[in-house]
């Protein structure tokens, strides 16, 4: 008896697309995550002005009974001026692509546009940071570069000089918990640094670092946080701050940045800070065959307390 | 609705034989160069153009008169000089160059062991200053170096290494190498790396390793770490802990500024660090930007140009870009002036 397989009766249609697509590996944006938020207005220049009063001197000696007044203060202000730019990218899409391509294009092509967006947002800050921010090298590691690893005495290190510039912390302390092999984490500052270096900071573990999984609850971690040591919680990317070849031998910096409260600003335009652009195809020409689908967006950047932040460079351990 | 790009323009050459950048708002994928006054001496390349499937760095190229026969010719990609396009968007450095040798000089002449290609303003880092394991000049690696150029394998940076704890190197040793930074000053004004500072009870001189892209009226303070002295301008004698600020009154140059600070009392500056310090961890002296009292588009005539739209003096400013480099091989004369074209095609099969 002849048995009819798919070998003589195959399906007419091989392929079947399958429901959903594919989640596009993509790094974690952490350096919009710690900084103040302001907005251009509308009409309002081409450049962001910020003040800052400096101290007065405090009054610590007595007037006595003279009546003579002492000298007066004259008060005075820091200022900070940054430009806005602006930034975009475009797709142009064939009609054809959208009426018989059979997956939803448009939507998946402006899912990208706008991770691209915000990507450009994060990679800008971070670049900005590396350029005005006071570089600390790690000298309390091992591997005879300069700098060297990471090490605890290299964050105790700027965590002083943060402390001594009366930087503030991120008040976003987790609460202790009675469960075993945990420990409450204070507020803090932030690192913001390279996975590059996740095996460095795992070589800490029960020298001062305190992994994401030994917080009393999980549910205030960030998703990019990996860990805390002493007064900094760590966030990490695989595109944050490095320069490959760059250390006294050669290896790869990477630029841990340690911030405080205000240390960056970051500023968007009023009406402008993200705009997602589809133009039919109607618009494009007599045959009106392509379809446009952009992204486009105003930033600007500012270290507004200079004494809030630095980046402590550091090499592998390897 | 054409999506085609269409620029053009004219420069004039900065240096013979030195590449040179055109800023554009694409990238574009065909270029073209006529050089008139080569065309006008009969001497030398007269056009130069560039298709994107050429490769970066090729070109064809027509000569004319003495020097290269008359005629046509082709720049391969792997011999380079031609036409190439960059995207300056993220802080990155060049191929490795050998380090033949570093002079103890001020400014500190280094061999190449091979033509870096370099020129005059351009910014490096050195790595691997080793003489022997613990001599040579580890001190000043990591930092950024604005160069001169003195010829196809040597060039000076602002550096005094005539001084104790320095020992010359020579006879290219192992690790030893410069690479240049490709697009400096992306986001200025930015930390500047210091070489020297000359005190006063009025003013205060400090002179940079790469151009400060500061502006009159420009705030800055300081992070100096001991070894470098003049730890005072960090951390003030009277403990206070913040550090000292003060503002720019004078650009005296690319890379120095006179500062409105009475620095009488400090710590004489010192560019001399040990090998030893800089084996044990050594964090470069740093003057930071913080600010500008500017109300105005204060500029003068060393900092880098824009594509951005006018702003305060001393603003932070974003300076990406992207476009095209006449290369070596086809940029002409000193003081040459070419025309270009740049395409951007709708199509290209």
């Amino acid at each position: 008896m002849a048995i009819t397989t798919t070998s003589n009766l195959g399906p007419v249609i091989l392929q079947s697309l399958a429901p959903a697509m594919l989640y596009t590996p993509t790094p974690m944006f952490i350096y919009n995550i710690p900084t103040d938020k302001v907005t251009m207005p509308r009409q309002g220049g081409t450049t962001m002005r910020f003040l800052r009063p400096r101290a007065l001197t405090p009054p610590t000696v007595q007037l006595g009974n003279s009546g003579i007044e002492p000298p007066s203060q004259v008060p005075q202000r820091d200022i900070i001026d940054a430009q806005m730019a602006f930034f975009g990218t475009s797709c142009i899409i064939n009609e054809q692509v959208i009426l018989q391509d059979q997956d939803p294009v448009l939507a998946w092509v402006s899912d990208r546009l706008a991770v691209a967006m915000r990507q450009a947002e994060d990679i800008i800050l971070r670049d900005y940071i590396m350029s005005a921010a006071a570089v600390v090298n790690c000298d309390g590691g091992s591997n005879g570069d300069n700098p060297t690893e990471i090490s605890v005495s290299d964050v105790s290190l700027v965590s002083q000089i943060l402390d001594s510039e009366n930087a503030m912390k991120f008040m976003s302390g987790i609460e202790g918990d009675l469960k075993f092999g945990t420990a409450p984490v204070r507020s803090a500052y932030f690192m913001l640094a390279n996975t590059a270096i996740e095996s460095d900071l795992d070589a800490l573990i029960g020298s001062g670092f305190k992994s994401v999984w030994d917080y009393p609850s999980n549910s205030s971690a960030l998703p990019a946080e990996y860990g805390s040591i002493l007064n900094f919680r760590i966030l990490v990317s695989s595109q944050a701050a490095s320069l490959a070849n760059a250390s006294m031998n050669g290896r790869t910096v990477y630029y841990n940045t340690v911030l405080g409260k205000q240390a960056v600003t970051h500023i968007d335009q009023d009406g402008y800070s993200m705009q997602l652009i589809y133009r039919d195809p109607y618009f494009s020409g007599a045959l009106a065959q392509n379809a446009t689908l952009a992204v486009k967006f105003a930033q600007s950047q500012a270290i507004t307390q200079d004494s809030a932040i630095g980046l402590l460079a550091s090499t592998n351990r390897s | 609705m054409e999506y085609s790009k269409l620029a053009s323009g004219q420069l004039t050459v900065s240096a013979t034989g030195i590449q040179q950048a055109v800023t554009l708002p694409f990238i574009p994928d065909f270029i073209e160069i006529s050089n008139s006054t080569r065309a006008a001496a009969a001497s030398g390349v007269t056009k130069a153009w560039w298709m994107t499937d050429m490769g970066q760095g090729a070109s064809f190229v027509t000569t004319t008169g003495a020097g290269p026969a008359d005629g046509t010719s082709f720049i391969s990609a792997s011999t380079g000089g031609g036409f190439s396009t960059f995207t300056a968007n993220s802080p990155a450095l060049g191929a490795s160059i050998q380090i033949s040798g570093i002079t103890k000089a001020s400014a500190a002449v280094v061999t190449t062991g091979s033509n870096h290609g370099l020129a005059t303003g351009d910014v490096v880092i050195l790595t691997g200053l080793f003489q022997s394991s613990t001599t040579g000049m580890p001190q000043i690696s990591n930092m950024p170096f604005v160069i001169t150029r003195t010829g196809a394998t040597t060039f000076t940076i602002p550096w005094n290494t005539n001084q104790s704890n320095y020992t010359a190197l020579s006879g290219s040793p192992t690790g030893a190498f410069v690479r240049k930074v490709l697009y400096p000053y992306l986001y200025f004004p930015g930390v500047n790396y210091i070489s020297s500072i000359s005190t006063g009870a009025v003013s205060t001189t400090i002179t940079t390793t790469s151009n400060h892209n500061l502006v009159v009226g420009s705030q800055v303070d300081f992070f100096i770490p001991s070894q470098w002295g003049s730890v005072e301008l960090t951390y003030p004698a009277t403990g206070q802990p913040q550090s000292i600020s003060a503002y720019v009154t004078a650009v005296n140059s690319a890379v120095s500024v006179t500062l409105a600070l009475n620095s009488s009392a400090i710590t004489a500056f010192n560019s001399n660090p040990t090998v030893a310090q800089a084996l044990a961890g050594l964090t470069p002296p740093q003057m930071i930007t913080i600010g500008d009292n500017n109300s105005g588009a204060v500029t003068n005539a060393y900092l880098p140009t824009t594509i951005g739209a006018a702003t305060v003096g001393g603003a932070f400013q974003t300076n990406t870009r992207q476009g095209f480099i006449v290369g070596a091989s086809v940029i002409g004369t000193a003081s040459d002036v070419v025309y270009w074209r740049a395409y951007a095609h709708d199509m290209n099969t």
